[in-house]
């Protein structure tokens, strides 16, 4: 799977594209804020079309207790280590952002079946490190660093939380915040010595549920932080005002030589553009902004609320969601300051354009997507976060959560949803679940990044 | 040690008597009771139920605005009974809960504790 070399991962990202066809893919359901009281699991979903199970969940790994609320998940191990024999892409990394517990999952072993590996208690983690609310998780060479949106009683900005490969605590990875006010994902570009943050909001303020007029009392964020990697700590922040309300993923071009990088600012809808330039000094701007629509029922617009990007492997494209609107776009970056819109679907959504996909009610949007290494397919989940989903999407309660199959084409743009594919989580044994975000066994779009 | 009873109005009026010190949702867990919850602290709403009638003090909570408070809500994980209470629990008791903020806006003295105004008249 990983090439000729002995670490895990590719060489490149050209290597990656040549990488055979994903088989599975994992993705997390819950359970926590449906009403049903069952732990949250890690659904592996069978996509091999040449399967007889193509297109199903083939096996749940439930967490040992109720409550996490999965959201993101992340790799013990990426192309970062390509050069190192002694370590494997072999466990996911499964933060819940209620409970605060950390899952380590063992999907070596059995990559049909994966299994529980250790749990890291979030008492632990409160205890020894004053963090609650872990987001993303990247590792970081052989070890492992993971966001958390706040301190031990959910106040931001929170930190980071280091952990080793055999995932003991080691401690807070940051030297310092600085003024960073919020947290939420982050990414990094080794070869320049980079790390960006962006910001959400303390998780006493995003759990309950979204308050729109706590945006306008800051308690949501509106920055994005340039750190000095190896420093640990950040040294120049952009304010980014009504452009940049709610920024949240942050993805760099996956060429570890390039600075240029983007993060969807979720309420604004806008993607940000960042670049080094020629003097070395970092430069923003905005490169798409969606116009908010309005709901013929509603007394305010409609913003589209990009809750996720996603750079194809090869650069090209970028893709983005509108969970709101209910659609799922491709614009082409090849001149990342001009980008050009080369595809567009829609699925589910407020504005009722597609209610129905290949004969499943589809309840939420598009909310987080995967992308094949070869680029030419999506999979897209449409559930937020629990309690945001309550707000906007009550009927997903009943129907739960859809997985969703876009064929892309890298060579000329364009995206179709796929007719032969659909997982529809409504019809989980243990009842409606809701399926977030996606990860492949070999390595993903959204995960490695090269030294 | 004080005791109060917790009647469960959605659970054919299943009564229960508990620690007047203690969170509910501990009190409650611990006879059986099968109540959803997160966080644990006060944070994230997930324990949420609708007090019917009676008394709690739940000071150390911070997921709630007060338009949810004024609807009844009360934070299991933190609340104590400060009477004998009669409680509706799980997503049966939430249809006021959540709102679409676009459709249905707070007004200020409705938002959270720390940032509400008080109301005008
Ligand atoms: S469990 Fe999170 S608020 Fe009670």
């Amino acid at each position: 799977m990983d090439g000729q070399c002995c670490g895990p991962g590719f060489k490149s990202p050209q290597e990656a594209i040549k990488a055979p066809r994903e088989k599975l893919l994992y993705t997390i359901a819950i359970y926590t804020g449906t009403g049903i009281q069952k732990p949250d699991y890690l659904a592996t979903v069978d996509v091999d079309p040449d399967s007889p199970t193509y297109s199903q969940v083939i096996n749940r790994l439930e967490m040992p207790g109720i409550g996490d609320e999965l959201h993101h998940m992340g790799w013990n191990a990426c192309s970062s280590c390509h050069d190192d024999g002694s370590m494997s892409r072999k466990y996911l990394i499964l933060p819940g952002v209620r409970s605060n517990n950390l899952h380590i999952v063992d999907t070596a072993t059995d990559p049909r079946a994966p299994r529980l590996h250790k749990v890291i208690d979030g008492a632990e983690i409160k205890a020894k490190a004053d963090l609650s609310g872990p987001h993303t998780v990247h590792c970081l060479g052989s070890e492992i660093i993971i966001s958390f949106l706040g301190n031990a009683k959910g106040e931001a900005p929170g930190g980071y939380l280091h952990l080793d490969k055999e995932f003991n605590i080691v401690g807070r990875w940051e030297t310092s915040m600085g003024d960073i006010k919020f947290g939420y994902d982050f990414w990094y570009q080794p070869r320049h010595n980079v790390m960006v943050s962006s910001e959400w909001a303390a998780p006493n303020t995003f759990m309950p549920g979204f308050d729109l007029e706590e945006v306008g009392h800051l308690k949501y964020g509106r920055e994005l932080h340039f750190w000095d990697f190896e420093k640990r700590e950040p040294v120049e922040s952009f304010y980014l005002g009504e452009d940049g309300l709610l920024p949240l993923e942050v993805k760099f071009h996956h060429d570890p030589d390039s600075t240029h990088g983007f993060c969807g600012a979720a309420l604004s809808t806008n993607v940000i553009h960042w670049w080094q330039d020629d003097a070395k000094k970092w430069r923003w701007e905005k490169i798409i902004d969606v116009e908010n629509e309005v709901h013929p029922e509603w007394p305010i617009p409609l913003p589209g609320v990009m809750s996720a990007i996603l750079i194809s492997m090869d650069d090209k494209y970028l893709y983005l969601n509108n969970w709101l609107h209910g659609d799922m776009r491709q614009y082409d970056i090849t001149d990342p300051h001009n980008p050009k819109l080369t595809g567009q679907v829609f699925m589910g959504g407020l504005l009722g354009k597609a209610p129905i996909v290949n004969g499943v009610e589809v309840a939420g949007g598009p909310q987080m997507f995967q992308l094949s290494l070869d680029g030419r397919r999506l999979y897209v989940t449409t559930s937020l976060f629990s309690t945001w989903d309550n707000q906007f999407y009550p009927e997903i309660r009943e129907k739960g959560g859809v997985m969703v199959m876009i064929d892309c084409d890298p060579e000329n743009g364009g995206m179709k949803i796929n007719e032969d594919f659909i997982v529809d989580f409504g019809k989980e044994p243990n009842g409606p679940s809701r399926c977030h975000e996606s990860r492949y066994p070999g390595g993903d779009c959204t995960s490695d990044i090269w030294l | 040690m004080i005791m109060y009873t917790v009647t469960i109005a959605n659970r054919d009026g299943a009564q229960y008597c508990v620690d007047a010190r203690r969170p509910l949702l501990e009190t409650l867990r611990e006879q059986g009771v099968d109540l959803p919850f997160g966080c644990k602290y006060g944070g994230c709403i997930t324990c949420a139920a609708k007090l019917k009638t009676g008394a709690i003090d739940q000071r150390r909570q911070v997921a709630l605005n007060n338009r949810q408070i004024a609807n009844g809500y009360v934070i299991l994980c933190v609340a104590r009974p400060t009477s004998d209470i009669t409680l509706e629990i799980g997503v049966e008791s939430h249809e006021k809960l959540y709102r679409n903020p676009f459709l249905d806006p707070l007004k200020p003295h409705e938002l959270k504790a720390d940032i509400a105004t008080p109301k005008e008249g």
